[in-house]
């Protein structure tokens, strides 16, 4: 590990070249950059995820603290190839001052070349991705709606967004959801006519869980708000013929009930961030499940016709205040 | 129909088997505690298995119920690749049913047959019916005629579907292998059978053909313009274990040469598929196993040989002819060496230099492609002296992945040209929570994909390139090689012969 501290750019470039080269003939197979912006009481947290998911997928990690916007521009970076993170080849950087508005300029002559890059919020997601060039440059874009104070809010705002490349991990912890869902129709042919879903008014999960089904069957599900589950509690799907299939959420666990067979326990584990992020880097191309789920829930349509190329927008915080103070100056 | 919440665009939903149930033979032996329980152990925890899903193991009468859940308990425990959690198994072990019971009693599988039915009825299960044969084919007759007695193999009276999945070895030679074929065939249909290579369950087999028919890159020189041979290895460092009485009848040809190496063999010299619909798969294994050629002199062209005692890893190793059960006076083959061929126009005049050996310096399994050497070097003959051949090699085991090897100078002011290995390597906890090739395998019966299952005219044309080795071998003695060593002497000479060495592994 190498620490360097109010450092340059292409001081971090060459200080990851002589750390992978005394490391040895280390994952010489990269398959993609993953760009981690999160804040500084995540960083821990961001690097025990992206070591679970470099250990399918190895990667070169690039963690991005910006903090203190308005001290002195000053750059650390802490190298890591091997050893802590796993198979990954990692850099921590911080950033502080005018130099986090231009965390790209560090960024990009650290990207591996000719690989995909991904970037990864681990943090309240951004209101446009568009403005932060950490989010243009890169060819997939996951948030976590989860993060933000509104969760809900949030995720239509990813709707009204969105580019084909974005995913949100509110999508990801309902893969088993709905491959227990799914799986329940494999056998019968049973039209769907009605659904319901159970869950906490601020579940962003329920509501992808929504729009899935109604773009999906063509249903208009029912939300139904409790408060006794922290999380999604239960999905339910009537079908024609009168039967009625149920998952719900018990523990680490589903009960799986379906009208004329026995009940049935089936795993539904809560699975660790690094888990979900493995499976987001699975797929390096657009999901057009998520999209059209996605869509179906915010009310929009033609998601995925969108450009999935986003042109950088500059904003300037500071800007922005010294606008905002004008126009209080004006109007006051 | 279909299922409106599927699409295959929606590549997050894993593939999961119809309610069904599964029924092993055999059960409390050594594959199924080792590599079935815990594979089914696995599958539940990453929940790819149906919610109607039915274990129901069967084997001799000396156990009990509550014997028998201690011991999966124990074996899957043991063997599981995924975390352990009580609750999956709790859950999962419930619906296993163990029935006692000997092959050869009628009352035993009258017994079998109701069980299943109750819980099939219990569980919503539509007749879906896997049955596993994990015993010696000597009892498969008797397992089979029992099947087909209780009804239990018919497809018309129960609905759904039915499988069947048996283990090597196919046969001891083309004419029982033939004979195994007609009697699985009788009671099930063919296209039901499915015969286990777990070789072809491994990721880095599957990657061979992404590799080739992915890539533009290697297809061009995928052929005798530029290939100047192949070289299959499959060196394990242990002897024979416990398994004395089957290997000394067999030996390593038909151990392991005959499935393992020949499905290695056949996937990297096919022609491409169609599609990677399964019969197309088989169609173009099928087609490369039917042109393999043998040497004209099988005693030039080929080197058996037997370990004497030393050391591997430093540890001593008796001799074959010391291991336990052994007859001293054995000529059991535990190392062959052969040179074989493919005649067709790829690959006309490219040997294929296969060799599997047990007591070697250490376990590695790879296909290594030896290209020819440029047609002209433009430099002085002393600077690329230790200028080799380029290779390229597919490491199956351990450490999977991919070497390419290369000339490049060597920094300095001399233009000297040395090999240097490039290394691509999935990382070591990659390969650790990838599955397990036995848990994709048994999730693919289930499922009812038969693409990484060898049919049985590929297992009869296997055993079309064996036989005449084994008959010419007839009477002969294996060549001694101490354990630790990398095969006979006479195994080197094969090669020098012609100009070439074994690549070390």
């Amino acid at each position: 590990m190498i620490g360097l501290w109010d450092t340059t750019g292409n001081e971090v470039v060459k200080a990851l070249a002589a750390e992978r080269r005394s490391a040895g003939g280390v994952a010489s197979g990269l398959a993609l950059t993953l760009i981690a912006v999160v804040e500084e009481k995540k960083v821990r947290e961001a690097e025990a995820a992206a070591t679970i998911a470099a250990a399918a997928h190895p990667c070169r990690v690039l963690i991005v603290v910006r903090s203190d916007l308005d001290g002195r521009s000053r750059l650390d970076a802490e190298i890591v190839v091997g050893g802590r993170l796993g198979p990954a080849e990692a850099v921590v950087m911080r950033m502080y001052g005018r130099l986090a508005l231009h965390a790209e300029s560090v960024v990009i002559p650290l990207l591996a070349p000719d690989v995909p890059v991904v970037s990864w919020w681990h943090e309240e997601p951004p209101e446009s991705i568009a403005n932060d060039f950490l989010g243009v440059v890169a060819d997939r874009r996951i948030t976590d709606s989860a993060q933000a104070p509104d969760p809900v809010a949030a995720l239509r705002q990813r709707a009204a967004d969105y580019a084909p490349g974005d995913t949100d991990l509110t999508w990801t912890r309902i893969t088993l959801w709905r491959t227990l869902v799914a799986g329940a129709f494999d056998t019968t042919e049973a039209k769907v006519i009605g659904a319901r879903i159970v869950a906490p008014e601020k579940d962003p999960t329920a509501w992808l869980m929504l729009g899935w089904l109604k773009s999906r069957l063509g249903v208009e599900p029912v939300l139904e708000h409790t408060d006794r589950a922290p999380r999604m509690h239960s999905v339910e799907l009537q079908c024609e013929n009168g039967d009625c299939v149920r998952v719900t959420r018990e523990e680490g666990t589903a009960l799986f009930s379906r009208t004329g067979q026995e009940d049935r326990y089936m795993p539904l584990p809560k699975r660790p961030v690094g888990d979900e992020l493995a499976e987001e880097l699975r797929r390096l191309d657009a999901d057009q499940i998520y999209a059209e789920a996605l869509g179906a829930m915010a009310g929009l349509s033609g998601l995925d016709h969108r450009p999935s190329m986003r042109v950088h927008v500059w904003k300037d915080p500071a800007l922005a205040a010294r606008a905002a103070s004008t126009s209080d100056a004006l109007a006051g | 129909m279909g299922n409106p919440l599927r699409t295959a665009q929606d590549r997050r939903l894993p593939r999961i088997p119809e309610p069904c149930a599964l029924v092993i033979f055999g059960v409390t032996g050594d594959l199924s505690r080792k590599k079935l329980i815990p594979a089914v152990y696995d599958l539940a925890n990453r929940g790819l298995l149906p919610p109607g899903f039915v274990v129901v193991g069967f084997a001799r009468a000396d156990w009990g119920d509550g014997d028998f859940e201690s011991l999966a308990y124990a074996a899957a425990k043991k063997g599981a690749r995924t975390p352990w959690r009580e609750d999956v198994w709790q859950r999962l072990s419930s619906q296993f049913q163990f029935v006692p019971g000997s092959f050869d009693d009628d009352a035993d599988f009258d017994k079998l047959a109701e069980t299943l039915d109750e819980l099939r009825e219990r569980n919503g299960i539509q007749g879906n019916t896997a049955f596993y044969f994990s015993i010696p084919p000597a009892a498969f007759p008797l397992v089979l005629n029992q099947l087909n007695r209780t009804g239990l193999a018919d497809n018309a009276k129960l609905g759904g579907w039915r499988r069947v999945v048996v283990e090597k070895p196919f046969g001891n030679d083309l004419q029982t292998a033939v004979a195994l074929n007609q009697l699985v065939d009788d009671v099930f249909n063919p296209a039901d059978v499915y015969r286990i290579d777990h070789y072809l369950g491994k990721e880095t087999v599957q990657n061979i053909l992404a590799l080739r028919f992915a890539n533009s890159l290697f297809e061009p020189v995928w052929n005798s313009k530029y290939v100047d041979s192949v070289q299959i290895t499959m060196a394990e460092d242990v002897g024979i274990g416990t398994r004395a009485a089957f290997y000394d009848a067999s030996g390593a040809a038909r151990d392991v040469l005959q499935n393992h190496l020949l499905q290695l063999l056949a996937l990297v010299g096919m022609e491409e598929p169609t599609s990677f619909d399964p019969q197309e798969v088989r169609a173009e294994k099928l087609k490369v196993l039917k042109a393999i050629s043998l040497p004209a002199d099988i005693a030039a062209g080929s080197v058996r040989g037997q370990y004497l005692p030393g050391w591997v890893a430093g540890e001593r190793a008796v001799g074959y002819l010391e291991e336990k059960n052994i007859p001293p006076d054995s000529t059991t083959e535990t190392y062959v060496a052969v040179r074989l061929g493919i005649q067709n126009r790829r690959w006309a005049g490219v040997p294929f230099y296969v060799r599997v050996g047990k007591r070697m310096p250490r376990r590695v399994t790879e296909i290594a492609i030896l290209f020819k050497k440029a047609p002209h070097l433009p430099f002085d003959p002393a600077d690329v002296e230790m200028l080799g051949n380029n290779q390229l090699v597919i490491r199956v085991q351990p450490d999977e992945g991919v070497v390419l090897k290369f000339g490049s100078k060597v920094p300095g002011t001399a233009m000297e040209v040395r090999d240097i290995a490039m290394d691509f390597q999935y990382g070591e906890a990659f390969t650790e929570s990838s599955p397990e090739a036995y848990e994709r395998l048994v999730l693919d019966v289930l499922i009812g994909d038969r693409t990484l299952f060898p049919d049985a005219a590929e297992v009869e044309q296997s055993w079309r390139v064996i036989d005449p080795l084994e008959a010419a071998w007839a009477g002969t003695t294996p060549e001694p090689y101490r354990s630790g060593e990398w095969g006979p002497r006479a195994s080197d000479e094969m090669l020098e012969r012609e100009g070439r060495a074994w690549r070390r592994a």
